[in-house]
């Protein structure tokens, strides 16, 4: 297994909107999918995951509701919003314009110029 | 941007909520990452502490959360209100004095802003009403400034001048109500069908009144307001179509006003239709309005009030040319002038006003000099504290807003107590007699006032957080943190700074003072006026006839006969009599009279004079002087002889080389038949009929009451306190007609004092801000000198041990003291004089420019300042040597 990166800042919204868009998560599962999802690339500081989703909570991107855990504990459950899913649109095209066009660029050889 | 407010919103007003669920949630998380730890096979302690130390700092987290949300602003700005709270508790001294300042400063200032606001800038309660105008005719060579408008104006502008959507006409009036034995009178107004469609505002019951009903016979008809209406027939739902008996006779309710429905100042219960016969409304009648007919209009939507002006003047101008008074008129400088209603109706106490904001604004500006003064000291005291804190690292936003927070926590309060200071000012006023001003009455505690003194709260806050701020960040933290070891520089700036404080003080005040000086010397002035009369133990009251039994004048003549000999007969009564308009009364309408056989002089224009009708022994009750021949007495109201008496100015004006007495004028514009003409038999002191202070000599003429009949006033002399009168005098009214009552019964010297009330007022408050000012200057230059002579303790104590004399050390402050009072003093001295030019309109005999008040001021200041800076120039004389050098 590859060392853990660092996330790009501004990334970490990014990968919580699309975790919480496969199906309503609590903080903890967030986490656990985000690794999952993300090939167990990223090393996300446990602590930083709930500042991002208060903020993202407070934009409105995502909305929260207390439930219960698989393991019948009490545990807020976030679910993504109307607006979150188009901010997850405009984002997630954003990325892939930015990562081919990094992509390509890196890609260049001496003959293509 | 919305979703987030209510989201911070929520998180704020569910605070505990909030907090109890992120503990949870993050709980939670710990929770399971532990127990999946524990699954990988560590130790439940092992894992416990594992999923801490990877989870992170809670408690950062925990305040990133709340930052996320903003919460962090309002958590801060809490902490700084406590910390603020507990040093404001930790000086009580410091904080009642600067609240108290600031309370009275605020409070004089809300209170006078109260009457601004409720008087000048509220708007009348009109839809659109600065649409609303009055006009009014003018012949200001006449002497006339001001005449209302006439009957025959109404009929001939209604629906003529393009400018105006509505015109309409209005006459203030008395009523009698109810039934025979058991009156009230009731105030009233007559008006025109289109008035209450030109104010926008009508009955909310019923219907308003209809062209048929403005001639005499068809008129008793009436609109009652929402008070009337519940106070006579207790909300009567029915009462449309009722009749009610008004001056005796049966008067059908038609409709009833909204409960907030109010004309300008009146005071008016009831409506009626303000009726005239086809002869009242003849070109003839064009210029006999004689003020007692208002016209109002309003303008048509978008039209200049120059337009209508225009019109106006050109209607004028086109009904003169086939006018045989038309020439006379011109020479008067005769014009019908549009004005604003509401500026108009205000006009005359909108400088007084403006003047009292002035000193209000002026006061105000002393007591924050004064709280600037009492922070920096504060701010001198901690500045070690606030030293040492930015040196661990207090960022300077935080310091600054610590200082914000801390004043404006306190200018909050003190707007707080201002208001409450406002709300009892305001009664006060009505106490002092506001009441009587142009919507005095309508002096209301509202929302706007409230407003302001928040506002002005919060920016009073930011004004005095400025210097302190400045200096506790300008302020090199090294001199800060060693300035108790010895004597530092940056003191002197500050003492600089707080001593021009003092300076612009003590100009502040002495501008203040001069100003109410010159306020109260012209209220002294006016009120050794003599009135013309003796104005002492006598008792007036008026009786207004109804139409309905006095139709003609002999049954007023009648009446009064009747009622002087019922007077006469009580006890204690030395004299009385009636005349159609007591001075002072409030009314001064005035007409031409013209003299026998005198052809006016080039250029002259003819004189409006003030024309009374007298009747028993009027001049005698009132105490009139009698310069020449003899007083009309009550033979000659029985006599049918034509004899007048003119006062001293008529006399003057017509023969200032001769004798008056003799000759023979005609009441009225023209010369008329030999046998109408009056014969003048005396000549009397002149009276003062607007007011004390008035200047114009404008002549009257005394007519017997039998040839110039109308409304009386029943005066009457006597040798008890006339106040002990009043229930006598009504009963000797209704002795002789059951139906009638008097009303406005008030002592001579009660309508003398209240005449003054525009002056008075104002000169009460200019004296009682003074005293406050004064009050304030005492405080601020003790605190200043006081912290003067606290900072060089270290100094005199050297000094004195090298031998000065405690007299050199007092005299030393004491020069201090002398010189800011002196800078003060020249600079109030110049402001003064500016202040006296700008107020000049107010002031009665007193010229703006008084060395006597300036001479006065200075010394009332010098006294003040000096005796406030003794007690810290003689504590600098006795400090101890020892001590100081212990201490050091």
């Amino acid at each position: 297994m590859a060392k853990p990166v660092d996330l790009l800042p501004g990334t970490l919204d990014m990968l919580i909107l699309k975790a919480v868009s496969l199906r309503p998560l609590h903080g903890y599962a967030v986490l656990q999918r985000i690794r999952q999802i993300s090939g167990e690339v990223f090393d996300i500081p446990q602590g930083s995951l709930y500042p991002a989703l208060y903020r993202l909570e407070h934009q409105a991107l995502i909305a929260a509701e207390w439930g219960q855990s698989e393991n019948n504990r009490r545990a807020k459950y976030y679910t993504l919003t109307t607006a979150g899913r188009r901010r997850l649109r405009e984002e997630t095209a954003g990325w892939n314009r930015l990562a081919s066009g990094i992509a390509s660029a890196l890609n260049t050889r001496p003959e293509e110029v | 941007m919305f979703k987030r407010i209510r989201s911070l919103f929520r998180a704020f007003t569910h605070r505990r909520d909030f907090e109890d669920g992120m503990t949870e949630e993050l709980s939670f998380h710990i929770e399971q990452y532990t127990e999946e730890l524990i699954q990988s096979g560590l130790s439940p302690s092992e894992a416990a502490r594992r999923a801490r130390i990877e989870f992170g700092g809670l408690n950062s987290i925990e305040g990133d959360c709340r930052e996320a949300r903003g919460l962090h602003l309002f958590d801060e700005l809490g902490r700084q209100f406590r910390y603020a709270w507990r040093m404001l508790r930790k000086t009580p001294g410091f904080t009642i004095t600067a609240l108290l300042t600031l309370a009275v400063c605020l409070g004089a200032n809300l209170t006078i802003f109260a009457v601004i606001n409720s008087v000048l800038l509220r708007p009348l309660p009109f839809p659109e009403s600065d649409r609303l105008v009055t006009i009014f005719n003018t012949y200001p060579k006449a002497g006339v400034d001001r005449d209302g408008a006439s009957i025959t104006n109404y009929y001939e502008r209604r629906g003529q001048i393009p400018a105006f959507a509505s015109t309409s006409i209005y006459r203030y009036s008395t009523a009698i109500i109810g039934e025979s034995g058991s009156t009230e009178r009731e105030q009233a107004m007559e008006v025109s069908p289109d008035f209450f469609s030109t104010l926008g505002l009508g009955p909310v019951v019923g219907r308003t009144f209809k062209e048929e009903e403005t001639s005499f016979g068809t008129n008793h008809v009436v609109v009652m307001t929402d008070a009337f209406w519940r106070h006579s027939s207790n909300a009567d739902p029915h009462i449309i179509g009722k009749k009610i008996r008004v001056d005796g006779n049966p008067t059908i309710v038609i409709g009833v006003l909204p409960p907030d429905f109010r004309f300008l100042s009146s005071e008016a219960r009831l409506y009626f239709p303000l009726a005239s016969s086809l002869e009242d409304r003849t070109p003839q009648q064009r210029h006999s309005g004689g003020n007692s007919i208002q016209m109002i209009a309003r303008l048509r939507s978008g039209i200049p009030l120059a337009q209508a002006q225009e019109q106006i003047d050109a209607q004028n101008a086109r009904l003169e040319v086939d006018d045989p008074q038309g020439k006379m008129i011109a020479d008067a400088g005769f014009r019908s002038l549009v004005v604003q209603l509401h500026g108009d109706h205000v006009a005359s106490i909108r400088p007084t006003l403006l003047l009292l904001q002035a000193g209000a604004l002026a006061l105000l500006l002393i007591g924050t000099v004064n709280l600037g003064n009492l922070f920096l000291v504060r701010a001198g005291s901690r500045a070690k504290e606030h030293a040492v804190r930015q040196a661990l690292g207090a960022s300077r936003k935080h310091i600054t807003s610590e200082v914000l927070v801390e004043t404006t926590l306190l200018t909050l309060g003190g707007g707080l107590l201002g208001l409450a200071i406002a709300a009892g000012g305001i009664r006060l006023l009505s106490a002092l007699g506001a009441e009587s001003l142009p919507l005095g009455s309508q002096i209301v505690f509202d929302g706007r006032l409230a407003m302001v003194a928040l506002a002005a709260a919060i920016s009073l806050g930011v004004v005095l957080a400025v210097p302190i701020a400045w200096l506790n960040l300008r302020r090199p933290l090294g001199d800060a943190l060693q300035s108790e070891g010895r004597s530092g520089t940056s003191v002197r700036a500050t003492q600089s700074l707080r001593q021009s404080f003092v300076v612009s003080q003590v100009a502040l005040a002495f501008m203040l003072l001069a100003g109410a000086g010159l306020l109260g010397i012209s209220l002294q002035h006016s009120m050794d006026v003599s009135p013309g009369f003796r104005p002492d133990h006598i008792l007036t009251g008026k009786i207004a006839f109804p139409l309905k039994g006095y139709a003609d004048d002999t049954a007023k003549v009648a009446f009064t006969e009747k009622l002087l000999n019922e007077i006469g007969q009580l006890p204690d009564v030395l004299s009385a009599g009636v005349v159609t308009n007591v001075p002072l009364s409030g009314k001064s309408g005035k007409s031409a009279a013209t003299i026998q056989g005198r052809s006016p002089r080039a250029g002259e224009s003819p004189r409006g004079h003030y024309s009374y009708g007298v009747g028993g022994d009027y001049f005698k009750a009132m105490g009139f002087s009698l310069l020449e021949g003899r007083f009309l007495t009550a033979a000659d109201s029985r006599s049918n002889r034509r004899f007048c008496v003119v006062d001293q100015d008529f006399a003057h004006y017509y023969w200032p080389n001769g004798s008056a007495l003799g000759h023979r004028l005609f009441e009225g514009s023209e010369q008329g038949k030999d046998a109408d003409a009056f014969t003048i038999i005396g000549i009397v002191g002149s009276v003062k009929q607007a007011g004390l202070t008035e200047e114009a000599a404008q002549g009257a003429v005394y007519y017997p009451y039998a040839f110039h009949s109308g409304d009386i006033f029943v005066v009457v002399r006597t040798s008890m306190p006339p106040e002990s009168l009043g229930l006598t005098l009504q009963a000797a009214v209704r002795q002789v007609d059951p139906d009638l009552p008097v009303n406005d019964v008030r002592t001579m010297e009660a309508r003398v004092t209240d005449s003054l009330a525009a002056r008075r007022t104002p000169a009460l408050l200019a004296a009682l801000f003074s005293a406050i000012a004064l009050l304030l200057v005492a405080i601020g230059s003790y605190g200043v000198l006081s912290y003067a002579v606290e900072q060089r303790r270290r100094e005199i104590g050297v000094r004195m041990a090298l031998g000065a004399l405690p007299g050199q050390i007092r005299n030393q402050f004491l020069l201090l003291a002398l010189r800011l009072l002196a800078y003060g003093v020249m600079l109030g001295g110049v402001g003064a004089c500016l202040t006296g030019r700008a107020m000049q309109t107010l002031l009665f005999h007193v010229p703006a420019f008084n060395l006597a008040i300036l001479i006065g001021v200075t010394g009332v200041m010098g006294l003040v300042s000096i005796v406030a800076c003794l007690l810290p120039s003689y504590r600098a004389a006795r400090t101890s040597i020892v001590e100081v050098i212990r201490a050091a």
